[in-house]
């Protein structure tokens, strides 16, 4: 719809190798997608799909002697990040694109004070030295209930939560325009998953900053994202707008996901999970990279890989058979 | 409750204050710490005398030959409270009576308190110089060594790759070559005496410090708060230097603590064999000096040298284990809260 609008970022053809050039482990291996400014959008797949390895390379963060940027563009306001050199990555990474990860309570440095990492956030994409005020404003604003005494605090004598906060403080201290969360609440209670995502959505709207939202949870992107893409063995499968991809997917992938959450109406219910594990990138299937594992697999799905078949003009799917892939 | 309780924002406790604490408990470790205190204040204190006699220009006494005080046994035995008393110049005996001999005792009491060598210079004046040259040791090849194998292990353990192979190659070459040999080799170009040894010393002992810091670092490197530093945006140099260095630094603190010993043993060892300290009370060389009556009964010399070598190896080497314990990362998570 608002694709006319010019994008904040645009990643095309993005290939990520790990391993020799002879045996290239394709963690990503062809991804296209745009994000608009101020949009949400959802990277779901299962562990091993590599949507961690797809959203650190919008900053090209994957370390690179095991990864290679073997190919592709990816456009943060029209520039090739991958063109840029070192300096350049350092002026955007924190200050334009930002990350809180999965694990808030190892992501913050042991040995330092709250209140001293928020304060080398701050400072880092500026000239001068933050003052202690900046730091317990930043703190007040991501919600934490006592900014003095967690900025006095190591990051071990901190919850779960408010160690996350911190993280998101500290991502957000220079106002990025793009916040890639890479499966922010995973290591959370189910009761502070719920508070991080509303504090989420309420930053994003103070900040009117892009959300990249990556989780392996279905149940989080309805209520958030605009868009999401369905992420398989290194390539999306499906991508298209939340609810009409949640309401009828018109992959098999994204149905089996579905069907892995825990359905609250029905308690009795069986999780239905997808049989079989991601085959790892090292080893991919020939045919549909989904084929072994797919209920609906047919003996064309085992020779030729599909491409991208236009759903409609919001989405598409990976699946020689999407028409016929059955509602959840 | 407890969980709760445990993880709510405490008093601020680092992580270094945890260690202190733990330190502190330990009995043996604070009894290593005062007598590692007694000796840097005698260090210091021959180092103020080697000063003084320096800007005086005078010959200090622990040079001083005086024949006439040859192999004078430490003072306590020498009965400096009796009546009978002997005049080191003539010989002759002289008797002191009344209350001078309780004034004049305390005074003969403090003279010469460890006796005298086979110049008659007197062994407490020369083992405090001991001291002293030996905390010059230990220092000055830690300054060299430490800033050398802390660079070095942190490149090599952040960065991998050519460089990792570089620095692998550089510290498995010196290790290769025997310690001694290497430092012989070293006093052969520079010279005898104590440059020779610094050197030689100092760049064996980096080789220790650069594999364990790699080690560690490598460790380190992978870990998710590294990955959240480069997201933020901060340099390799100020990862490594500001974000790694500390969380490792608890390896130099205890590398440190063992080598520093170590080193000092070493340099015991060259100026024992005569291509270390030239002209000074070195501990070797007063060892050296005292091997040659040992068997006529001046045991004095030699006993209180090998003593006090003895006690500071191992007050630094019972402090390292202590360190390793109390700055270890796997206690450090552990157990927080319920101390408080
Ligand atoms: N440092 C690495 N070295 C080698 N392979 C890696 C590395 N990081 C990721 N990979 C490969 O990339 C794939 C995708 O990883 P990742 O993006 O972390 O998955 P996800 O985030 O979807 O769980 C993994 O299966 C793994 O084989
Ligand atoms: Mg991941």
């Amino acid at each position: 719809m608002n694709k006319a609008a010019s994008p904040l970022i645009e990643v095309q053809d993005l290939q990520v190798h790990f391993g020799s050039p002879a045996q290239p482990v394709r963690a990503v291996d062809g991804v296209s997608f745009q994000i608009a400014p101020g949009e949400t959008i959802a990277l779901v797949g299962e562990s091993g799909c590599g949507k961690s390895v797809t959203a650190m390379a919008l900053a090209r963060l994957v370390p690179e002697p095991p990864a290679r940027y073997v190919g592709g563009q990816i456009l943060y306001q029209g520039r090739d990040v991958l063109q840029q050199d070192e300096d350049a990555l350092r002026a955007i990474r924190g200050n334009e694109i930002s990350y809180i990860f999965q694990d808030p309570g190892s992501s913050l440095n042991p040995v330092f004070r709250i209140g001293y990492q928020i304060a080398e956030a701050i400072e880092l994409h500026r000239s001068d030295v933050p003052t202690r005020q900046e730091v317990l404003d930043l703190l007040r604003w991501v919600g934490m209930p006592d900014p003095a005494r967690a900025a006095r605090a190591y990051p071990h004598e901190l919850s779960g939560g408010m160690q996350q906060r911190a993280m998101i403080a500290m991502a957000l201290a220079c106002h990025p325009r793009l916040l890639v969360a890479d499966e922010p609440t995973t290591a959370l209670d189910v009761t502070i998953q719920a508070q991080m995502l509303a504090l989420l959505t309420r930053l994003q709207a103070e900040l009117g900053m892009a959300i990249l939202l990556i989780t392996h949870n279905l149940g989080l992107v309805a209520g958030i994202a605009e868009r999401m893409h369905v992420m398989y063995a290194g390539q999306f499968v499906e991508a298209g707008p939340t609810e009409a991809v949640l309401r009828a997917p018109r992959h098999p992938y994204t149905r089996g996901l579905l069907h892995a959450v825990p359905r609250l109406e029905g308690t009795r219910e069986r999780l239905t999970g997808i049989d079989g594990m991601v085959p790892h990138p090292a080893r991919l299937p020939g045919g549909c990279r989904f084929h072994p594992r797919c209920p609906m697999c047919q003996t064309r799905c085992e020779v030729e890989a599909p491409s991208a078949a236009e759903v409609d003009d919001t989405r598409w799917s990976r699946c020689h058979f999407w028409s016929e892939v059955p509602p959840p | 409750m407890s969980a709760t309780t445990a993880t709510a924002p405490q008093s601020g406790h680092s992580l270094w204050q945890e260690a202190r604490r733990r330190l502190r408990r330990n009995r043996l470790a604070m009894a290593c710490l005062w007598i590692i205190g007694i000796y840097t204040a005698l260090a210091l204190y021959g180092e103020g005398v080697y000063r003084w006699h320096q800007w005086r220009d005078v010959t200090p006494s622990y040079q001083r030959t005086d024949l006439d005080k040859q192999y004078l046994q430490p003072s306590y035995l020498r009965a400096p409270f009796a009546r009978e008393q002997m005049d080191w110049a003539t010989g002759e005996t002289y008797t002191v009576s009344g209350w001078q001999r309780w004034g004049a005792g305390w005074t003969r009491l403090a003279q010469h308190p460890l006796g005298t060598d086979g110049l008659g210079r007197d062994v407490f004046q020369r083992l405090v110089q001991g001291t002293r040259i030996a905390y010059q040791v230990g220092i000055i090849t830690s300054l060299i060594a430490i800033p050398l194998g802390v660079l070095l292990g942190c490149l090599a353990g952040y960065f991998g790759g050519r460089t990792d192979d570089f620095i692998v190659w550089l510290y498995s070459t010196f290790a290769a070559i025997p310690g001694l040999l290497f430092i012989l080799a070293i006093a052969m170009v520079v010279g005898q005496g104590l440059l020779g040894v610094y050197l030689g010393i100092g760049l064996t002992m980096w080789v220790g410090l650069c594999r364990l810091i790699r080690g560690e670092v490598i460790k380190h490197r992978d870990r998710p708060y590294v990955a959240a530093a480069r997201a933020l945006g901060l340099s390799h140099v100020r990862i490594i230097f500001r974000h790694i260095l500390p969380n490792v630094f608890h390896v130099v603190i205890v590398t440190f603590t063992l080598r520093f010993p170590a080193a000092i043993g070493t340099e015991v060892f060259l100026s024992f064999l005569g291509i270390g300290v030239q002209g000074e009370p070195s501990w070797g060389i007063m060892i050296s000096n005292a091997r040659l009556r040992l068997w006529h009964g001046v045991w004095w010399e030699m006993a209180f040298v090998t003593a006090a070598i003895f006690f500071i190896v191992l007050a630094f080497n019972l402090l390292g284990d202590a360190l390793r314990d109390a700055l270890d990362p796997r206690l450090r998570t552990e157990g927080e809260g319920d101390h408080e």
